[in-house]
């Protein structure tokens, strides 16, 4: 049976567990253990330690990288900004001996190494490539009816591709997520900024009003080039501007259309018949007609 | 009577696309004297041409019209084709229905079919009085001058000598050189300017083919293309150069000081002096207007001085050991003959006290190439950085770009090697000075050449700082001397200052004093901008518009000096292809005088753009007489002549009228 | 009344040891960019109209405009999307330069209130993000109240805090590591 430890970080457990409840669902349901990694924290997010220094960064991700190794397992996570940090520093360390030497010099300290033994994983790739699309076709209960699916890979899961252990074949063209979408039997054309950058994160905290038109920027070109029933990302932190990012554009008055949206792992899950109350139990723009759409075709 | 064939070409689709090709064989059917008309979908091609050939061969035709495109490109294919098959090249004459016709009116196709039909019918009268016409040849002087001895005449005059062709190399200055021996190190390779050239200099002057001719000018010209007669005004030297030993003794005692040139006047020479120290042919001259000798005689009637002949007895110094000096020296003429002429003469760099902005009073704001002498060793602080108002070492040097260049008000061109030079510049001081600050000031910066780009990132990486959008509208002196710099900053996207100790300006690229002259003298024309002009800038770049004279290096335009010297080379080639074979064919299409018809009126003479024809006796008057060798066939004369005593072989007065009269006839 | 100041940039305020410092902190390859402008054209701080974006950052970072880049706030805004890294044609590491420039800014603690506020808490709690509220949020989605992180294990956290602890933190925390 396969394994994997399941990296939480920190939007996902405090902002949207439903989609955590959604990651765990689907690796059950797809028969991959999960094997908890406990004390991990803060991957660490780039506007702390990484805006110190390379060591205390490296020194920070290595805490959570060895929870892994100790367990020897892979890490999977759902959140793109815990997947660029974690792997850029692995990268730093892999890369410069010099830092891996500070940061083991640290850890010794707890009776802690990094060897650099753990990939780390996206939900993506893990489902595009651990568990395949005709095994996840095979599985699944409820098929999409052709839902039609905008997706948003995230920057994060695209770049900086030489510090990822696995990609798309073009980053800048990725097809992963559509096709995932596809197997599952919806449909998920191509859009002509479907590498934009959402806006979330230091940008929407440190400039929130030019973050939201940065976003619905992205929008409407999705609105009016392909109009779908749905958004799905493939970042927790993207699923949260899409969500209540999106929201509050409405509220503002600057929206005047709703596209809902869900993290690729809650699409999963319901269409592998997760409990669609807890799957989406955060949502703030509703999701009936999705859900609608998906259950009514069986 | 003549028998001609007309030969229609459809060019693919380009002419039948748009004229009715079976109407035009068939009109052309029907014209006095042919008795052939073909058409081929391409007559240019093997078989189009074998059409022609088989029908000359068969003794079907005797003068040949081919209706298809330009003859600029393609007549002499035609010309060949014919003679190949036996006939007398000048009887062909090809219609342009492409260019002129099917391409102009390709929405009329019934009046481009009517305009072909017209333009036939011209070629065809034309062709019926062809007379058959000759190409001639001279006889070529296996010799070339050059003139200008930098670096790419230097380069010409040794390819020449190389392949066993006397070469007399005439510069202007005592030495050879130009200025790149006046560079520091030169980019992008950083070898120092004076040691790759020097030995260059060497080898040239000791070359047994090469007669190296400086401190001399060319004066007059006569003949024409493969024949030269150039007359060398050498200055006088006032030293005896076949005594002079070059032991500087005179350039140490003449206690005449003035602004040394070499250095742009940032020290002092001697009237007595030697050009600089590794100059060759390594030899003193007198500078007659600042020697004391000659301003006496001038005031007094007196001379006075001679130390640099006499000495100083009393104090046992002593003059020229050579017994060199010359006061009683002359100009000398030469006359040479030549058979090419290749005019290297290089450039010079724009003054800064035209750019008022710049505080061009300041000592402190230099032009680039004064820099580079302040960079040299062997320039007036022998390679120390020292700024020129106080002698203190700058701590930070503004540079900037496109002064004078890009500018309508001076010159609309690129300078071309600036934007190098002053990376290069930038380049030296930090591999020397690592705490210097450096701002380069540009417009854009434009580096395309091989290992530029990355001559410009290294540079970069070294800490030089590079502003964008630059363009310094004002140069300040502050009241404790330092220059304040202003400028804009496009990448900041905000209007910047700096308080230097140093600017440097990069100064235009100008074409030297006399270009014009000298290019008058050779009728070689200029450009707008006052550089000598190719005659074609891609396909014949080293040619002039006067025959057998050509050019390289800056004096056709600013350029680096790996560029001036591939010209060069490729200017050596062209005039080697010229002289070598030892004859010149000239062109059968010229212009002839009938003398007893000339009225000696003269009108002809000035008209003439190659100054080909002379006024000279002929059955005791003055008649006029053109060269074959110079007319270019242009035709002026013959339509200008009022006696009608011009003949312009190849469109004779009746060939004309004939044409006339086709194309108008209703 | 509102001070005004003339819009002119003196570059004699350039601070090499600023340059080297931000090297030290990672620019390695600041002195690289041609400001071809690229990144500029993609960057998402770019795009929504920060002052302050990558390639200006990148130029007065090169020309050692220290105080501008200290006190100008856009740094901050930097999503670390690494698409500029990604297609930058010098591998300047724009990103990287993003970085260096924080780093410098927080030895000055020059940096924005929220900044402290996730050290803080990825101090105290193992978590840069901490919001309020969670627990209620994980019982909607039939979670325990508490993820199995260090926020669970007293134990694990005091170890992470020790670790932490060794680290550049320990220098530039404004708040008390016990
Ligand atoms: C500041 C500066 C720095 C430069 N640095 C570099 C560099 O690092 N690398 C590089 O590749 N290029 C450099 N260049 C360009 C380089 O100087 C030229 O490409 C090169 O010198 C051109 O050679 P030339 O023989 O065509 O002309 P010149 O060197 O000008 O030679 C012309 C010669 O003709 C003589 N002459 C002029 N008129 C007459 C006349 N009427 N009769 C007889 N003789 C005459 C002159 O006295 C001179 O000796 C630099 C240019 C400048 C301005
Ligand atoms: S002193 Fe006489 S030999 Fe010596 S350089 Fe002068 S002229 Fe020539
Ligand atoms: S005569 Fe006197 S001034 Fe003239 S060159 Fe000789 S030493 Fe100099
Ligand atoms: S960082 Fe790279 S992409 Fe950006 S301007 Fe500089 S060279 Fe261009
Ligand atoms: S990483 Fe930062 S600087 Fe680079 S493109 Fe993204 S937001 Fe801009």
């Amino acid at each position: 049976m396969k394994k994997i430890g399941l990296f939480l970080g920190c939007n996902i457990p405090f902002n949207r567990p439903d989609v955590e409840y959604s990651i765990r669902y689907l690796l059950n349901e797809l028969g991959v253990e999960i094997v908890e990694l406990e004390g991990a924290t803060c991957c660490p997010a780039f506007g702390s330690m990484p805006s110190l220094d390379v060591v205390g960064w490296a020194t920070a991700s290595a805490w959570n990288l060895t929870i892994a190794e100790e367990k020897g397992v892979d890490i999977i996570t759902g959140c793109g900004s815990c997947y660029g940090s974690l792997n850029e520093a692995k990268y730093h360390m892999d890369k410069h001996p010099e830092i891996k030497e500070q940061v083991n010099k640290i850890l010794s300290t707890v009776g802690k190494e990094y060897k650099g033994t753990s990939k780390v994983w996206n939900v993506i790739n893990y489902l595009y490539e651990e568990i395949g699309l005709d095994n996840l076709k095979a599985k699944i209960k409820y098929n999409l009816n052709g839902l039609k699916c905008a997706v948003q890979t995230g920057c994060h899961n695209l770049w900086p591709s030489k510090a990822y252990p696995t990609n798309e074949d073009n980053t800048f063209n990725p097809t992963r997520m559509r096709e995932i979408c596809e197997a599952l039997g919806g449909v998920a054309p191509h859009y002509s900024t479907i590498t934009d950058c959402c806006g979330m994160g230091a940008l929407r905290s440190q400039a929130s009003a030019k973050s939201l038109a940065l976003f619905k920027k992205k929008l409407d070109v999705i609105k009016e080039e392909i109009d779908p029933d749905v958004c799905i990302t493939g970042c927790n932190s993207c699923l949260m501007q899409f969500d209540a990012g999106q929201a509050l554009l409405i509220e503002q008055k600057k929206l005047n259309y709703k596209i809902p949206a869900l993290h690729i792992a809650q699409l999963v899950a319901i269409a592998l018949g997760a409990d669609v109350e807890k799957a989406t139990a955060l949502a703030t723009i509703p999701l009936n007609g999705v859900i609608t759409k998906i259950k009514g075709g069986n | 009577m003549a028998k001609i064939g007309v030969y229609v070409c459809h060019c693919g689709e380009n002419i039948a696309g748009a004229v009715n090709i079976e109407e035009v064989v068939k009109y052309s059917q029907t014209l006095p004297d042919v008795v052939v008309v073909k058409n081929y979908v391409f007559m240019c091609s093997d078989p189009g041409q074998d059409l022609i050939k088989q029908d000359i061969k068969d003794g079907l035709v005797d003068r040949v019209v081919v209706a298809a495109c330009t003859p600029r490109t393609h007549e002499p294919i035609f010309r060949d084709a014919v003679e190949a098959a036996g006939l007398n090249r000048y009887f062909l004459e090809m219609a342009n229905i492409r260019d002129q016709d099917s391409w102009a009116h390709w929405h009329d196709k019934s009046g481009a079919t009517e305009k072909a039909k017209r333009l036939i019918k011209s070629a065809v009268a034309k062709v019926r009085l062809a007379e058959p016409l000759y190409d001639r040849y001279g006889d070529v002087e296996k010799s070339v001058m050059v003139v200008g001895g930098g670096v790419a005449g230097m380069f010409a005059a040794l390819d020449l000598a190389n392949m066993g062709l006397k070469v007399y190399l005439v510069e202007r200055q005592p030495s050879i050189g130009g200025n790149m021996i006046k560079l520091d190190k030169t980019f992008p390779t950083m070898d120092c300017s004076a040691c790759i050239l020097t030995p260059k200099m060497v080898e040239v002057a000791q070359h047994p083919n090469i007669e190296l001719i400086t401190y001399a000018e060319v004066d007059e010209v006569k003949g024409y293309v493969g024949n030269f007669d150039i007359r060398v005004r050498k200055k006088a030297r006032y030293i005896d150069w076949d005594k002079c030993t070059g032991c500087g003794v005179c350039t140490q005692i003449c206690p005449a000081r003035v602004p040394n040139e070499y250095n742009f006047g940032m020290d002092q020479r001697r009237a007595a002096y030697i050009e600089f120290p590794q100059a060759v042919p390594k030899k003193a001259v007198i500078d007659a207007p600042n020697c004391l000798y000659f301003k006496s005689l001038k005031k007094t009637g007196k001379p006075a001085c001679e130390i640099c002949k006499k000495g100083i007895p009393p104090k046992g110094i002593q003059g020229c050991p050579a017994d060199a000096i010359k006061f009683d020296d002359k100009d000398e003429y030469v006359t040479l003959k030549v058979g090419a002429v290749i005019l290297a003469t290089g450039y010079k760099v724009m003054d800064k006290t035209h750019f008022k902005e710049y505080s061009p009073h300041s000592p402190d704001v230099v032009t680039a190439m004064e820099f580079e002498r302040i960079l040299s060793a062997t320039g007036p602080t022998e390679g120390e950085l020292k700024r020129p108002s106080d002698g203190t070492k700058p701590k930070t040097i503004a540079f900037i770009s496109c002064v004078g260049s890009r500018d309508e008000r001076y010159h609309s061109y690129c300078s071309k090697v600036c934007c190098m030079y002053m990376f290069k510049h930038a380049r030296i001081l930090k591999e020397k000075y690592p705490d210097i600050k450096l701002y380069l000031f540009f417009i854009d910066v434009r580096t395309a050449g091989k290992d530029f780009e990355e001559f410009y990132v290294y540079t970069k990486q070294l800490g030089v700082k590079v502003i964008r959008g630059g363009r310094v509208s004002a140069v300040d002196v502050k009241p404790n001397g330092k220059l304040r710099v202003r400028g804009f900053d496009v990448d900041l996207c905000s209007p910047v200052e700096l308080e230097a100790d140093m600017v440097v300006l990069a100064t235009a690229i100008e074409p030297p004093e006399g270009t014009e002259e000298l290019g008058r003298l050779f009728a070689a024309t200029c450009g707008r901008e006052g550089f000598l002009r190719e005659v074609h800038t891609k396909l014949y770049p080293v040619e002039t518009a006067a025959k057998g004279v050509f050019i390289a290096g800056c004096v056709q335009g600013p350029k680096d000096i790996p560029e001036s010297i591939a010209q060069s080379r490729a200017a050596a080639a062209a005039a080697a292809a010229l002289v070598i074979p030892g004859k010149i064919k000239f062109e059968a299409i010229i212009s002839e005088v009938d003398r007893d018809k000339c009225s000696s009126c003269g009108v002809c003479v000035p008209l003439c753009p190659y100054n080909a024809i002379r006024l000279e006796e002929y059955k005791g008057k003055d008649k006029a007489k053109i060269e074959p060798a110079l007319c270019a066939g242009c035709g002026v004369c013959a339509s200008a002549c009022p006696s009608r005593a011009i003949v312009f072989h190849g469109y004779t007065t009746e060939q004309i009228l004939a044409q006339i009269e086709a194309l108008t006839e209703v | 009344m509102e001070e005004v100041t003339v819009n002119v940039i003196d570059l004699n305020q350039c601070d090499e040891d600023f340059i080297k410092q931000l090297i030290e902190l990672g620019a390695e390859e600041l002195k690289e960019c041609i400001q071809c402008g690229k990144c500029a054209s993609t960057c998402p701080m770019a795009l929504a109209g920060l002052e302050f974006f990558i390639k200006r950052i990148i130029h007065a970072a090169t020309l050692g405009l220290r105080d501008i880049l200290i006190e100008d706030p856009s740094v901050w805004a930097c999503q670390s999307c690494n698409r500029c890294v990604e297609i930058c044609p010098m591998d300047v590491k724009p990103y990287e330069i993003i970085q260096a420039v924080r780093r410098a800014a927080v030895r000055v603690e020059a940096c924005p209130a929220s900044t402290y506020e996730g050290l803080r808490n990825l101090y105290r709690f193992g978590h840069a993000v901490f919001p309020k509220g969670f627990e209620e949020r994980r019982k909607k989605a039939g979670l325990p109240e508490k993820p199995p992180t260090a926020l669970s294990f007293d134990e694990l956290r005091k170890k992470y805090q020790e670790v932490l602890k060794q680290t550049i933190l320990e220098e530039i925390a404004p708040f008390p590591l016990d």
